[in-house]
């Protein structure tokens, strides 16, 4: 129980950390979103429309810092996370749940696929070292994972998209269908989503394989799985209930956290496929000075990242009980 | 931005893919209501670099190039291209009394909002005073000169002005769009009004949007018969300039505002029919800032604006596309009838590398073994700024940078990002800043944009125009008096003398013409605006034109 609280309470303390910290720093930003929208209207709008923007945005008000600050933490537990500036006049909320399924569905499923296959592969690796599955596997997706992931993903938009013509290059679904419940449509996501997922889960899968497969290494040496095996134990039983249940606990943290990761989509792999999630959104609202929308997501990430650590230390306590504080 | 340049690599790397092999563009599903089969859809390819908001307000500039124009109608339509033409639109006449402090509109009658309730001067008396209670709804500042809007009888509208206005009439008919007394008087807070359906009396309706696409049908019982009889309008979503170029050089959309590189290999030569056409609107200008030294010296200024060749700059810079500008600030041929015979001939052609030396010595400069300009011991040295965003831009400011070296002047070119460059502007934190005005339908709209001190601020506050902080009695008056003439031959001599200005005081230096980015495919529709029939600019991004240009096309049958 004291575990729990003490987790909790770190919990709270990084979370008041990163509200403040998310406040400031784009604060600290040269310009306001007012001037930052008239720039990018490159001299298509009336300029006094510089003045009633920043009326509308409620920029050169008498508001002190300190305020502003207090009335932010007080509209962030509130669940209000105000006007986004950028998509002006939607409020953040609605922006954000826009977006939202995109980057979970895109980005929340392949993770959860590059973990599992790379842990697998990882395992089996180790389970067989220095079998032809050991030599090639790990080495090559290391490999690709090093690559840089926009220029993994132009290259597969190129060959498969461009050259050989099997997905589409761009977007979540085909530029005027209609957003609705029907197979068709569902049809056109999946196709859409099969690109972008497949060099996620290849450029991701690397760095699981070489965690699982070091992990492996040094838990198959332990005397417990070589009790397993002079009691004659299934290869496949002491591989995954003796072995591989230990040896995932350090990559489950992980998982987590790039679990919680998702919520930030996964920016250039978005922005390379124009893939309308949170990613992209998150670019486009540091490159307008769109401060509520960045805290919104900043806020997001750190929650989301902050309950996934939370979440595995309470699993990695359940499956070790070494990590209780004397339990 | 059409020409927003997202980090280096990740551009080269689309440059790479784009010139590898074309880029396919996933095949565009019609959703086009039964029975509309027999036409195409006209398909608009304006590259934003964002997603749909989906909201049509049409008091907020992010939202309002989505429906003022096509949904939302003004008064009357002004034609940029044409010096100011107007053409009635929501009104059927105008007349200006009070030595120009009273304009009265006769408002149309029979018109009816895309719900079927009725049009009227209401309306129009209602819109206006919903921008006079919001002022973050007043983005023209129409309130900074109106002091009243009132009905008068059953189908007029009277507007009082504080001072002559004639100038005016360009914003309070030409660009504020009129809406529903019946919807609008019940949204509570009209500044963060989506509008989601919007209600207008335009030839479109907005019939579904999604993040990536708003499409428009024609509005079925609209006023104007025979126009906006393109049954379908798409506008697709584009995150980057590269697929949005190819969507339109494939021929899958017929009407484009995209900057092309090598426009006449990647787009003309592509498929039958493609054509386009850049009319330039405003100047693209080097803003020097006046509050600091050498800057606040005229030799100095004058001596840049001499060294510019400016035809080099446009062909290595923009491709050619923006045309050299001229230091007297009037827009060709936009606006060729209302250049200077006097300030031209002072010009000659506007380079003129020897005269630019002569300048700086006659002034006390001594050129140095350095090959730069130096006066008591200080070198002429200056920095240029401009949007880091704009790749055009950039590559023109390095072109200048070359071009003011040859004649002594050491500049050095820096790229700060969009959001400090904007603020450094407004601010006066520069030396020497390229920018551009958003003008109007004649030159005086840009000239009172650059030199109207009252549109500056001191330095460190934001000023909305006249970033060089330039300040003149005898200029402000004459800004004030075109404000009380509607003869035509008066406000070119008040225009002539502005040249006059900017010829000899060199407060700001013109060096290429901002051109309107438009490209059309004549395969399915005809009816675009053209050099022989410019009746309103044609880029998606101006409001109300665009929507005005939708009006006009047709299908070719």
């Amino acid at each position: 129980m004291r575990f729990l609280v003490r987790r909790l309470g770190f919990l709270l303390v990084a979370l008041w950390a990163a509200l403040t910290l998310n406040f400031f720093i784009p604060r600290l930003m040269p310009g306001n979103p007012a001037e930052s929208m008239m720039a990018r209207f490159r001299g298509h709008v009336n300029p006094a429309a510089l003045h009633a923007l920043e009326v509308a945005f409620g920029i050169g008000g008498h508001q002190s810092l300190v305020t502003a600050y207090f009335e932010y933490l007080g509209n962030t537990l509130r669940g209000n996370l105000g006007i986004s500036t950028s998509y002006f006049p939607l409020s953040v909320t609605s922006v954000i749940l826009k977006a939202l399924p995109w980057s979970l569905g895109l980005v929340g499923l392949s993770t959860v696929v590059g973990f599992l296959i790379g842990t697998a592969v990882g395992a089996i690796a180790a389970w067989r070292r220095g079998g032809k599955m050991d030599s090639v596997l790990p080495p090559t997706f290391i490999v690709i994972s090093a690559f840089p992931y926009f220029w993994v993903g132009l290259l597969a938009i190129w060959l498969f998209a461009v050259t050989l013509n099997w997905f589409p290059i761009l977007g979540g679904y085909s530029e005027t269908a209609v957003e609705q419940w029907s197979w068709p449509f569902a049809g056109d996501v999946l196709t859409h989503a099969i690109l972008p997922a497949f060099t996620i889960v290849i450029t991701s899968i690397g760095g699981w394989i070489l965690t699982m497969r070091n992990n492996m290494i040094t838990v198959v040496a332990e005397d417990y799985v070589k009790m397993a095996r002079a009691k004659g134990l299934k290869n496949q039983r002491i591989l995954w209930q003796y072995a591989g249940r230990n040896a995932m606990l350090p990559s489950l943290t992980g998982f987590a956290m790039s679990l919680g990761f998702v919520i930030s989509g996964a920016i250039l792999v978005e922005y390379v496929f124009n893939y309308p999630g949170l990613g992209f959104m998150l670019l486009q609202a540091v490159q307008t000075e769109d401060y509520p929308l960045m805290q919104a997501l900043f806020l997001l990430i750190t929650v989301a990242v902050l309950l996934a650590i939370f979440v595995s230390d309470i699993v990695t306590a359940i499956l070790d009980p070494r990590t209780r504080v004397r339990a | 931005m059409r020409k927003k340049f997202k980090g280096g690599l990740l551009a080269a790397a689309f440059v790479f893919v784009a010139s590898t092999s074309a880029i396919a563009i996933p095949s565009v599903v019609s959703v086009s209501s039964a029975g509309a089969a027999t036409q195409v859809p006209l398909n608009l390819a304006n590259e934003q670099g964002e997603l749909w908001s989906c909201a049509f307000n049409p008091f907020v500039p992010t939202s309002s190039p989505y429906s003022v124009g096509l949904t939302y109608e003004t008064l009357d339509f002004v034609d940029s291209l044409q010096s100011g033409k107007v053409t009635p639109w929501l009104a059927t006449g105008y007349a200006w009394s009070n030595s120009n402090k009273t304009l009265t509109f006769t408002i149309r009658p029979g018109v009816k909002w895309s719900d079927g309730k009725a049009f009227s001067a209401a309306d129009v008396v209602y819109t206006f005073n919903l921008l006079k209670k919001d002022t973050a709804l007043d983005t023209n500042a129409v309130w900074s000169v109106l002091s009243s809007v009132t009905a008068k009888g059953s189908n007029q509208v009277v507007m009082n002005f504080s001072t002559s206005a004639v100038p005016y009439f360009y914003y309070v008919a030409g660009q504020v769009p009129i809406v529903p007394e019946h919807i609008w008087k019940s949204i509570k807070n009209p500044v963060t009004y989506v509008d989601s359906a919007p209600v207008g009396t335009g030839g479109y309706v907005m019939s579904h949007c999604t993040p990536q696409n708003i499409q428009w049908t024609s509005n079925k019982s609209y006023w104007q018969k025979g126009k906006a009889v393109v049954q379908t309008v798409n506008m697709p979503a584009f995150l980057s300039n590269n697929t949005c170029n190819e969507y339109l050089a494939t021929g899958q959309s017929q009407w484009g505002s995209q900057f092309i590189p090598n426009i006449k290999s990647y787009y003309v030569a592509k498929k039958a029919g493609n054509s386009y056409w850049f009319p330039p609107v405003a100047n693209v200008t080097l803003f020097p800032n006046l509050k600091v030294a050498p800057l606040n010296d005229v030799a100095v200024r004058e001596a840049i604006s001499y060294a510019l060749n400016r035809s080099t700059i446009s062909t290595k810079g923009e491709y050619g596309y923006e045309p050299p500008a001229s230091q007297d600030g009037v827009v060709s041929p936009t606006f060729s009838s209302w250049a200077s015979s006097a300030a031209v001939s002072k010009l000659g052609t506007g380079y003129n590398p020897s005269k630019a030396k002569s300048v700086l010595e006659a002034d006390g400069y001594k050129m140095g073994s350095n090959g730069f300009f130096s006066k008591n011991g200080k070198e002429l040295k200056l920095s240029i700024i401009t949007n880091g965003g704009y790749s055009d831009w950039v590559a023109t400011e390095q072109v200048m940078a070359q071009e003011l070296g040859k004649v002594g002047i050491d500049a050095n070119p820096e790229t700060p990002s969009a959001t400090t460059f904007a603020s450094d502007v407004y601010t006066g934190n520069y030396q020497l800043a390229y920018d551009v005005e958003s003008g109007g339908p004649t030159p005086y709209y840009e000239m009172r944009q650059w030199l109207f001190s009252k549109n500056s601020a001191p330095e460190g506050k934001a000023a909305a125009t006249n970033w060089e902080r330039f300040s003149s009695p005898a200029v402000d008056t004459l800004l004030n008096s075109y404000g009380s003439t509607t003869s035509a031959a008066t406000q070119h001599s008040i225009v002539s003398q502005l040249e006059n200005v900017m010829v000899t005081q060199f407060p700001v230096i013109p060096v290429l013409e901002e051109v309107d980015w438009f490209q059309f495919n004549s395969k399915d529709f005809t009816g675009y605006p053209s050099a022989s029939n410019p009746y309103a600019q044609p880029g998606l991004y101006n409001e109300p034109d665009w929507g005005y240009v939708l009006d006009n096309i047709k299908p070719v049958s």
